[in-house]
């Protein structure tokens, strides 16, 4: 039973994280109808940023976010204006193969250049813990599940009470009717990339502490993302989070009562399951 | 105010207005006749900056603005009220309005428009925080035309007001019409309903494939031969 709160209670806490990273590929598709397969490697960019900046000035991750936050977003700004607002419009496998081209460089990007030992970047809370009734939790869980929390309740804000906000419900809406109402559709569309990749610096940095990283592992975090992102209807914004809820909920108790692969495969699973009943998302694409 | 020259647009490799001039005075309204296809919709929207044109050139107030962004288009003043209203209809009337007044010139005035619009149109007061999508065609239409109030337009560029709408509501949305263009808005009225163009129009142009066929006073274009043969069966 206390193996099975736990498991619950750490899935739980890190699907918040989980639902702010598809947050951030929902609001890019949202805008543009692109999906990118690149999406887990530009976490991976940011984490090992983080790795260089604690190697060169011993900074914690919750210190180097506000470094690599703006680099991922100058990142993301680039990668809409140069690479994909050139081929929006062409035909998707195009955008598909171009976003697989970025993977592959920015994995072994990341080899040539930190090799393809695993590494660890230390931090403050690392190993702090605490109780939760019978169950023993680690401090920077609580701490991913709180600061997701508090920036997904505020990118909602920004989404339903700004001005910026409505400009990019409108370009999700209708593209050419927002450009007659005097919206610069390629500026909004080159903002939300920026916003959305930089928020894989914040995901990023509140999945470092305890984590190891690897050059391979931004694909592991590109499937979980678009699996929540179609279980949550692709730019429904609650049903994103929920999705990453559903998807950190079974993948630690499928690691937890399963052995080896079979615990991996228990998301994959659930996805398929929920699909069949639930074909346009848990609460449809709105 | 607005100065159209030997205008040449289509899209890919279909052309579809060939060597099109057109002028519209300030505080004009002029009508813009002709059958589906003709070209009007096409005209409009390189007026929007949404088509870019092939050739020729486009001013307003003397200002060259011929491939200007459409935003840029919208922040000078040029706004256009789509065929199909296009009204963002997951969001609420008071979002859609408010879109309305999104571009720079517009944004300090936007809280006073927002109170003249509802004057205007009391029954979106009524819905404010409705969906646009769930709107009846007509009040659709009160909330496209709201959202060129909005922006402050000094031009409206109204594509088909009367399209799929029952004519109460054509009525209704004509006499608004009439009402703005009475208090000094300069409109380009599109509209394939000849009788509702000629009652309000005091220019027209008819657009026959992609060409102006027949331009003048609305008496003189309602009486020409060509127009009453296509237009009033005569």
């Amino acid at each position: 039973m206390d193996m099975l709160a736990q498991a619950l209670i750490q899935g739980f806490l890190i699907g918040g994280t989980y639902g702010l990273v598809a947050l951030g590929l929902g609001l890019i598709y949202s805008v543009s109808n692109i999906v990118s397969f690149a999406h887990g490697d530009f976490m991976s960019l940011a984490m090992y940023l983080s790795v260089s900046l604690f190697a060169a000035f011993a900074m914690d991750p919750y210190v180097s976010v506000f470094i690599t936050f703006p680099v991922l977003a100058l990142v993301g700004w680039g990668l809409y204006y140069f690479i994909l607002r050139p081929v929006i419009g062409s035909n998707s496998l195009m955008i598909i193969q171009l976003t697989l081209g970025l993977t592959f460089l920015l994995q072994n990007g990341l080899l040539m250049v930190y090799g393809g030992q695993m590494l660890r970047v230390p931090s403050m809370v690392e190993s702090k813990l605490f109780l939760m009734g019978d169950t023993v939790m680690r401090w920077p869980l609580l701490i991913a599940f709180i600061a997701s929390l508090a920036l997904s309740a505020l990118l909602y804000l920004m989404l339903t009470r700004t001005d910026f906000g409505r400009q990019i419900r409108a370009v999700n809406q209708n593209p050419k009717a927002a450009a007659l109402m005097g919206v610069n559709v390629t500026q909004v569309r080159t903002l939300v990339f920026a916003l959305g990749i930089a928020l894989l610096a914040v995901a990023g940095s509140l999945l470092l502490p305890g984590a190891t990283l690897q050059p391979g592992m931004g694909l592991r975090y590109t499937v979980i993302t678009l699996l929540i992102l179609v279980l949550g209807g692709m730019s429904n914004f609650i049903g994103i989070l929920l999705g990453g809820y559903i998807i950190g909920l079974s993948e630690a108790v499928g690691t937890t009562f399963l052995s080896g692969v079979s615990g991996m495969i228990l998301p994959y699973a659930l996805f398929i399951v929920i699909m069949l009943f639930r074909p346009a998302g848990l609460l449809g694409s709105r | 105010m607005i100065e159209i020259e030997s205008l040449v647009a289509g899209y890919g490799q279909v052309p579809v207005l060939h060597d099109v001039s057109l002028k519209v005075a300030q505080g004009e309204l002029v009508g813009l006749l002709g059958a589906n296809n003709a070209g009007k919709s096409t005209l409009i929207n390189c007026l929007s900056g949404t088509v870019r044109p092939r050739q020729g050139r486009i001013r307003f107030k003397g200002e060259d603005i011929t491939n200007l962004a459409p935003h840029k288009i919208v922040d000078l003043g040029m706004i256009q009220v789509p065929e199909g209203r296009l009204v963002f209809p997951q969001m609420s009337i008071r979002d859609n309005l408010m879109l309305g007044g999104i571009s720079a010139r517009a944004r300090k005035q936007r809280r006073q428009r927002l109170e003249q619009v509802l004057e205007t149109f009391p029954r979106l007061q009524e819905r404010l925080d409705q969906h646009a999508g769930t709107l009846s065609g007509g009040e659709q239409q009160m909330l496209a035309i709201g959202r060129g109030m909005m922006a402050g337009a000094e031009v409206l560029m109204l594509d088909e007001p009367s399209l799929g709408l029952s004519p109460l509501f054509v009525q209704y949305i004509f006499e608004t019409i009439a009402k703005m263009h009475r208090m000094g808005l300069t409109i380009l009225l599109v509209e394939q309903n000849s009788s509702l163009t000629f009652r309000h129009a005091s220019r027209c142009y008819v657009l026959e494939q992609g060409r102006v066929a027949i331009d003048g006073p609305t008496e003189v274009v309602r009486n020409h031969p060509a127009t009453r043969k296509a237009y009033l069966g005569m």
